[in-house]
């Protein structure tokens, strides 16, 4: 099994895990009755972003600030978890994975380097790695 | 610093009424109690003099006493009611004040029907069934009580048409005014089925009496009793008060989530005055929701369904109206949010565009709107509702996705948004404050949480609400840095420290459905005021500790 694979493979059954917690959300959309009508379709999104947070000796960085932004505009900005995991659902298809750039901080720390894996060409789906490593200033 | 201001206080109060000694005097006081407890701590205690629209109420002690504290009942009857879940008032009914102090003792029976007082809260801790199923529910809230639903009895396959019709009913409707909505409505008929399927079971479709038992909150306790509660009765049944808050010369303003009106209150009096607000969509569904002040201290209102913004000058007491432009008004168009704050910076005021998820920006030279999607660049996985909004000194908009989980920042220059999803994931944050140290404060709905965005760390916290099912819809942080919040479930008002996690909670004399809230820092302590929403009452609530 390819590491690509295996991070699929990892990533898929996060999102079937999301999509559960998802069905969970109730009614929604600005005070409009919806009586649990979700709509987590995915057909519209882009490949999503995963990836860690590691210090210069490769530990992991919890709690530390990740940003995607969007070349055209706007941005998302996660929180890497206690074992400096983030994940980023997908953006907009039209936007091509090529134009979100990734960028982490935390206070105490400079970035010192971002790391993106390569991903399967034509595969607009499969997730898009990136790691981000910081450096104690 | 705090305890400092509160003894202050105190030694005023006292020194003023050493000065004017009968002033002081408590015009009633009393002791409650039943044979089943004997005394009896946390009951409500209230007084509404005949003809009058202001009820007062307190709560009785730890040995069950209670005080109306001086200046607040003036000669006259007075009808009694109480409020204590499980019990009834056997008596007295009224009590006449006279020039003298009266003391009286209450006694309270055992009710016959318990299931006549429970909360939403409670409902829905009685009620059996998984949090997913139970999760819908909390829409039902916005437009009557838990109780509707439990006492009916229809099958499943009758509540199905029940609910679809519902479904077109637009939000601002209360149980005096059913308003329609113009545009139709999409319902997901897999959802229907199954809320249906659930909600007959938690009815009486299958007998007389429910098959679950009924569980209830305690009754306030210590610092929970001490408080004072005041209720304005407003004239008609039909005023449905959302947003609340006071001016600088200490009047009381709402929106009118019903009638197409901006109302004034005068906490003095009582008296009530509307402000009447020109009808721009004849047939369509009328009232506001936001109510918010500008920099000068002017108000500005979100029209809903009659797709606009209005400007009301306090000193001129005329409003002026900004319509939505033709080309971008259709059916669904609907403003229900509105942030005026730092108009001055840019000459532009935020609104939201409801059915389109999407933000607007009013130009005030113009009168013309600018819609923006926040959400353009992200994936169509979740269902986005841009909400509760607050501006800093740029006037960059700070919104709450009411749809899904996020805070999101908007570019006041560029529109660029920036989307900060909250820890708790389907948090639906609902209204927020902006306050001077750039902190974020908001209520998470669905997580029954209230929580806290710093602006600059660009960091989250959360705090869990202590009464499950309580579902916050706002929180406000005061002078002290104490939080308030209050929603439609619980009929308590949650006084939070964040600083000690130390937390109480008021109990309200009535049942109430309570959007904003707002605290006026001006007093001594500060005082809360809020909407009973579907009740046409306005609350004021004043803790009688710092």
């Amino acid at each position: 099994m390819t590491s690509a694979v295996r991070r699929t493979m990892v990533w898929r059954c996060g999102l079937t895990v999301a999509a559960l917690l998802a069905f969970c959300t109730a009614a929604r959309a600005g005070g409009q009755i919806t009586f649990g009508d979700t709509t987590n379709t995915s057909a519209n999104d882009g490949p999503p972003f995963f990836g860690f947070v590691r210090d210069g000796d490769g530990a992991a960085v919890g709690d530390a600030r990740v940003t995607a932004t969007v070349k055209s505009g706007g941005a998302l900005v996660t929180t890497s978890n206690g074992i400096g995991v983030y994940k980023i659902s997908g953006f907009a298809k039209s936007i091509h994975p090529d134009d979100i750039a990734i960028s982490c901080a935390k206070d105490g720390y400079k970035e010192a380097n971002v790391v993106r894996r390569p991903s399967s060409p034509g595969d607009t789906t499969d997730p898009i790695e990136v790691d981000c490593y910081l450096q104690k200033e | 610093m705090t305890r400092a201001r509160g003894a202050v206080a105190v030694i005023a109060f006292l020194l003023g009424c050493i000065a004017a000694a009968p002033a002081c005097a408590p015009a009633l006081t009393g002791s409650v109690g039943s044979a089943e407890e004997g005394a009896m701590e946390g009951v409500l205690v209230s007084a509404q003099r005949t003809g009058s629209p202001i009820t007062v109420a307190v709560v009785s002690g730890e040995h069950g006493r209670f005080r109306f504290p001086a200046g607040r009942l003036s000669p006259g009857q007075y009808s009694l009611r109480i409020r204590a879940v499980g019990y009834e008032l056997d008596g007295p009914q009224t009590v006449t004040l006279g020039a003298a102090p009266a003391d009286i003792a209450i006694k309270l029976r055992p009710t016959a029907d318990l299931a006549g007082q429970l909360t939403n809260a409670e409902w829905l801790m009685s009620m059996p069934g998984t949090a997913q199923q139970k999760r819908p529910l909390m829409e039902c809230m916005s437009c009557h009580t838990l109780e509707r639903i439990v006492r009916s009895h229809y099958t499943a396959a009758q509540f199905i048409p029940v609910l679809a019709r519902m479904a077109q009913y637009a939000n601002n409707t209360i149980q005096a005014r059913v308003q329609t909505r113009v545009a139709p409505q999409k319902v997901n008929d897999e959802a229907v089925a199954k809320l249906a399927a659930y909600l007959a079971t938690i009815n009486l479709s299958g007998g007389p009496r429910w098959n679950y038992k009924l569980q209830t909150l305690p009754r306030p306790r210590g610092r929970a009793t001490h408080v004072v509660i005041t209720e304005y009765d407003l004239p008609r049944k039909t005023i449905a008060p959302h947003d609340v808050r006071t001016d600088a010369a200490g009047n009381v303003w709402y929106s009118d989530f019903v009638e197409n009106v901006l109302g004034e209150l005068d906490p003095k009096t009582g008296a009530e005055r509307d402000y009447p607000i020109s009808i721009l969509k004849p047939k369509f569904p009328t009232g506001s929701l936001d109510l918010e002040a500008d920099a000068d201290g002017n108000l500005w209102l979100a029209l809903m369904f009659q797709a606009g913004l209005a400007r009301f000058d306090l000193k001129t007491k005329t409003f002026r109206v900004y319509p939505v432009d033709a080309a971008l008004n259709d059916d669904a168009m609907q403003q229900s949010m509105v942030m005026p704050r730092a108009d001055h910076v840019d000459g532009e005021v935020w609104t939201n565009d409801v059915a389109r998820h999407a933000i607007m920006r009013l130009d005030l030279k113009t009168g013309k709107y600018r819609r923006i999607d926040p959400f353009a660049f992200l994936g169509g996985g979740h269902a986005h509702a841009p909400y509760g909004m607050a501006v800093d000194a740029k006037n960059n908009l700070y919104f709450m996705d009411f749809g899904d989980e996020n805070v999101v920042r908007v570019d006041a220059k560029t529109g660029a948004a920036t989307v900060f999803p909250t820890p708790t994931k389907g948090s639906r944050p609902r209204r927020t404050m902006l306050d001077a140290r750039g902190h974020l404060w908001f209520a998470e709905f669905a997580a029954n949480k209230l929580a806290m965005f710093d602006t600059k760390a660009e960091s989250f916290k959360e705090w869990e609400a202590p009464t499950p099912y309580t579902y916050p819809y706002d929180v406000f942080c005061d002078r002290n840095g104490e939080l308030w919040s209050a929603g439609m479930a619980s009929d308590r008002v949650l006084r939070f420290d964040p600083q000690s996690g130390r937390s109480v909670e008021y109990l309200l004399p009535r049942p109430a459905n309570i959007r904003r809230v707002f605290v006026d820092n001006s007093t001594n302590p500060v005082t809360f005021w809020a909407g009973n929403n579907h009740s046409a009452a306005i609350i004021r609530l004043e803790p009688l500790d710092e």
